[in-house]
């Protein structure tokens, strides 16, 4: 049962994936890339990291994407420009890079399975034992996430109030 | 058979098509949304490894490349949202000058 969940997720993540490269409409890469959140997500429930799947799904499908769909929709766009010559090799050498990437990934894991064979334990990330280790041994990493968010937050406020002040520029000249 | 090396050879597939939209799409928003298919490669692999490992560590890294994620991709849009204001455009080629 396990193997056929295992392989049409993944069939349907590098779809997903392909598309959010592929698609010329940006709308469409983003709700591509729900697509692909929400195949990881059930990944990652058939590996029992429960809590982990949930927040995926709540934190990037349900806010982080959204957030991409809004600017899209915000931004109006919706001319596409045809890639020059130069684009086009750029384009084409982008792949190559890429493919030679891939190749030496699949070596590398081939080459590390064979070395040992793992069997899969019997952890199960449920919120329970997730929230016990986040509020014990890693408080302090936890704690300082928060003050990530608060200087992303300063970040943005700068930002925005950039926007405004040159705004008021533009409309005294 | 599931083993560890279908898991780590999903995450190298979705790491290359990543890379791939980051190195070849010249629209700021894509390179953010392949970005983010990078980010989501990498957890793939350490959610495998915590599983096949015995060992919840790599689940909470994923928990914090999470809230990573969302603060990047905060501040990302927030740079694409002035670019578009200041240039009509959101194409990476357009983005000339060190200082405007």
């Amino acid at each position: 049962m396990s193997p056929f969940f295992f392989y049409s997720f993944a069939t349907i993540l590098i779809l997903a994936s392909l598309a959010v490269v592929l698609a010329r409409n940006p709308l469409y890469n983003v709700l591509a890339l729900v697509v692909a959140i929400f195949s990881l997500s059930c990944l990652f429930v058939l590996l029992e990291a429960f809590f982990v799947g949930m927040i995926l799904l709540l934190v990037y499908a349900g806010a982080v994407l959204v957030f991409f769909l809004f600017v899209v929709m915000c931004l109006n766009l919706n001319t596409v420009s045809l890639a020059s010559d130069a684009q086009r090799r750029f384009r084409w050498l982008g792949t190559v890079v890429g493919l030679m990437f891939a190749s030496s990934f699949c070596l590398a894991f081939k080459s590390f399975i064979k070395a040992q064979t793992m069997e899969a334990s019997t952890i199960r990330g449920t919120i329970e034992t997730i929230g016990k280790i986040l509020f014990t041994d890693y408080l302090l990493p936890f704690e300082l996430t928060s003050l990530l968010l608060l200087i992303a937050i300063f970040g943005i406020v700068s930002l925005a109030q950039g926007a405004l002040s040159t705004g008021k520029n533009v409309e005294n000249s | 058979m599931i083993t560890l090396g279908s898991y780590l050879t999903l995450s190298g597939i979705i790491f290359s098509i990543g890379l791939v939209g980051v190195m070849t799409s010249r629209n700021v928003l894509k390179v953010l949304l392949s970005l983010e298919l990078l980010l989501a490669a990498s957890n793939v692999s350490f959610v495998a490894f915590s599983k096949f490992n015995g060992d919840y560590a790599g689940q909470l890294i994923v928990f914090f490349v999470i809230l990573v994620a969302a603060a990047e991709v905060a501040i990302g849009l927030a740079i694409i949202v002035l670019m578009y204001r200041r240039l009509s455009t959101i194409q990476a080629d357009e983005l000339r000058t060190m200082k405007w």
